[in-house]
């Protein structure tokens, strides 16, 4: 590979990286404030993402709503999904058996009946085309090529995560987050409800999600098999702490970019298992991931 | 020692008795009036395309035999089950057809990873499998005595005559050639390179996994390589991103597809993003004709008078429907031959020397002591987003299998 080349590559790959670590970095996201306050790697996140963007393209597609119903109603019905089944399985699964694993297992199996129902509608039958909300003309960034699209996916994003930042730390609502996130029962004691935070926290996972699913239909086409592009968002969890939500940001961009770089200097072969050796380095070097604290016993 | 004696003698007769009976114990599946065949394809999930209707073809000409009076006075009876196109529910469904159902034979699979994973089971139990529509090729070679397979094509065969077609027809000298990482794309891969060679061809290669997102990396190596033509060999999803990449990239060369990403070609369009992705883009197929085409439209007007309001649904009837004709006309053929006192070894015997033309398929069914893949030509055509013009040629690979 002669340099001239191996430059577009490093151009090309860092820039597509930060656009589909992007994605990557909103869905990382929206599964670290779920494990941060209950404890729960929530396993249905793919399929909420993937139920969503079904539900948009039912809407905006077969229904022919415009733009700016279409896509509030998507939101607002992910939410209510997701809050609803925090409160009326995962609250009950809860009181029934206080483990963990039971809990793990109820989202499981929501990513089941989500998968089952967008199957049983026929449309995730063949692959599908999301509409573009934007021009996918090309635009160049130094000699690397990406779309309008691409660049609307990247802001997008941002202010997304900009916005939850903001939310955990400057309002109420995300101090009651975080504090039952720290310590559930002194949240309680200091009058905080703390199953009505646990349902805003899966409602909001739950946008953030339909948010990137908005965001990438588009570029990655359809298919009932599209949450799989959750295994990247654990990866980039994983990579940044799994606690930390800076981290998870960080963590997607860095599996977006790797993602990239390995695929054009390696091999295309290697694209899929790239994830996986930065989780294993990061565990090896540093298991609490790039933003994690330090490792403390747990006193009970 | 009499006792012994008289006991002795008693068993004596049973023997010869058994051993003189008219009465043979009964053919699995095979009755006075009826053959039952135990039928297994993709009727849900996310690859129903693949075979739903190619079931259904195969049913209204196993029905069409049944109104011409059957075969040797038997009806055909059929047992269908959903595959959904993966291993475990496939093998789950094979061993309820066989071992619930008593089927004389299997005939199904439209996946080749799904209905190699068969292979095993089926040979154990010495069961005819006469695939449906999958090239499965991994069950194909080495040939066994129980399966027959590739009506459609042949992987071996797609990846060569892609190949064949490049350098013959658009003058390519050098390919930028992608696949999957996995045993469909090794195959397809192996005659690619065996022809290439033939064809004083360059090949740059990438491989990817079938359920990759983001294909920016693989495809500006690809056009890195500054080749003649680029060869798509995927599945619909990954062609489909690598087709839409290439005209955000503004890649002008030509873009052939394979057989194994044109199941649903409406959609193909809307997901590269409109016509203009399809300025220069060709198709393999493997019909003797344009779908709805003269040459096999009775396939079409079959389908409609069988199956009326499926056909009134604007997805229906799907791409490969007509693939489902020549799997069951070589089960008819093969039963037709093997006269009225079938059994599974007189059956495939007579499968073993079919050698007929279809008019369905690009190519003959041809079968041979050691040959156990059905078709291996295929056919190009010119695809805009709308029409479709049908290159002159058969093209095929020159890839042999050597055991």
């Amino acid at each position: 590979m002669d340099l001239e080349l191996a430059i577009l590559f490093l151009q090309q790959g860092l820039v597509s990286g930060l656009v589909i670590g992007s994605v990557y970095a909103l869905l990382a996201l929206s599964i670290v404030m779920i494990f941060k306050t209950s404890e729960v790697p929530n396993f249905a996140a793919g399929e909420v993402f993937m139920a969503a963007a079904y539900c948009a393209l039912f809407l905006m597609v077969f229904r022919a709503l415009p733009v700016w119903l279409a896509i509030p109603l998507t939101l607002a019905t992910s939410f209510l999904v997701a809050a609803l089944f925090r409160r009326g399985v995962l609250t009950q699964v809860a009181k029934a058996s206080g483990s963990p694993v039971n809990l793990v297992i109820a989202t499981l199996g929501l990513s089941y009946v989500l998968k089952g129902l967008v199957r049983r509608t026929g449309y995730g039958d063949t692959p599908r085309s999301f509409p573009a909300l934007v021009s996918t003309d090309s635009v160049m960034i130094g000699q690397a090529s990406l779309t309008r699209l691409d660049m609307a996916i990247f802001v997008a994003a941002v202010v997304v995560m900009a916005a939850v930042f903001w939310l955990f730390a400057y309002t109420k609502v995300g101090r009651s987050m975080r504090a039952v996130g720290m310590n559930p029962k002194a949240a309680r004691l200091m009058g905080v409800n703390i199953e009505r935070v646990h349902m805003l926290v899966w409602g909001l996972s739950a946008v953030i999600s339909a948010i990137a699913a908005l965001l990438i239909a588009p570029k990655i086409l359809m298919t009932a098999e599209m949450g799989s592009v959750v295994t990247m968002a654990f990866a980039a969890a994983i990579v940044g702490g799994f606690t930390s939500l800076p981290g998870a940001v960080v963590g997607g961009f860095v599996i977006g970019i790797v993602e990239n770089l390995v695929g054009l200097f390696i091999s295309s072969r290697a694209i899929v298992v790239a994830p996986f050796l930065v989780i294993m380095l990061v565990l090896i070097f540093r298991p609490q991931g790039l933003f994690g604290g330090r490792f403390a016993i747990k006193k009970v | 020692m009499q006792l012994s004696r008289r006991l002795l003698t008693l068993a004596g007769l049973c023997l010869a008795a058994s051993g003189l009976s008219p009465v043979k114990a009964q053919e699995a599946g095979i009755t006075a009036n009826s053959i039952k065949i135990g039928m297994f394809a993709p009727l849900s999930g996310a690859n129903f395309a693949y075979g739903f209707d190619v079931a259904n073809a195969a049913k209204m000409y196993f029905d069409k035999i049944n109104k011409d009076g059957g075969i040797h006075g038997r009806k055909i009876e059929v047992v269908l089950e959903d595959d959904r196109c993966n291993a475990n529910d496939l093998v789950a469904a094979v061993k309820k057809l066989v071992e619930q159902d008593q089927v004389f034979l299997l005939h199904g699979g439209s996946c080749s990873a799904a209905v190699v994973a068969a292979k095993e089971y089926v040979v154990r139990q010495k069961v005819p499998l006469v695939m449906l529509n999958a090239s499965g090729d991994g069950a194909l070679y080495p040939p066994t005595d129980y399966i027959f397979g590739a009506f459609s094509i042949s992987q071996y065969a797609v990846g060569g005559a892609m190949v064949d077609f490049a350098a013959k027809n658009l003058g390519a000298k050098k390919i930028a050639y992608v696949n999957h990482d996995d045993a469909y794309g090794a195959w397809n891969l192996e005659a690619s390179k065996f022809d290439a060679e033939a064809l004083k061809v360059d090949l740059a290669v990438e491989s990817v996994s079938p359920t990759i997102t983001d294909v920016t990396a693989p495809f500006l190596k690809l056009r890195a390589a500054n080749a003649d033509a680029l060869v798509i060999v995927t599945y619909a999803r990954p062609a489909a991103l690598l087709i839409k990449k290439a005209a955000e990239m503004g890649f002008n060369k030509p873009i052939i597809l394979s057989v194994t990403g044109t199941a649903n070609l409406a959609q193909l369009a809307q997901n590269v993003g409109g016509p203009d992705a399809l300025k220069n883009f060709y198709i393999q197929e493997v019909l003797s004709d344009l779908p709805g085409g003269p040459k096999i439209k009775w396939v079409y007007d079959m389908y409609k008078a069988a199956y009326p309001e499926l056909s009134a649904k604007a997805e229906h009837p799907q791409t490969y429907m007509p693939y489902g004709i020549p799997s069951a006309m070589s089960i008819v053929k093969a039963l037709q031959a093997a006269g009225p006192n079938v059994t599974r070894e007189k059956f495939l015997e007579e499968m073993k020397k079919l050698n007929f033309d279809s008019g369905v398929m690009a190519g003959p069914v041809v079968f041979s002591a050691t040959e156990r893949a059905a078709n291996k030509a295929t056919v190009f055509i010119k695809y805009d987003g709308t029409n479709q013009t049908m290159v002159p040629g058969v093209f095929t690979s020159r890839w042999k299998y050597k055991g």
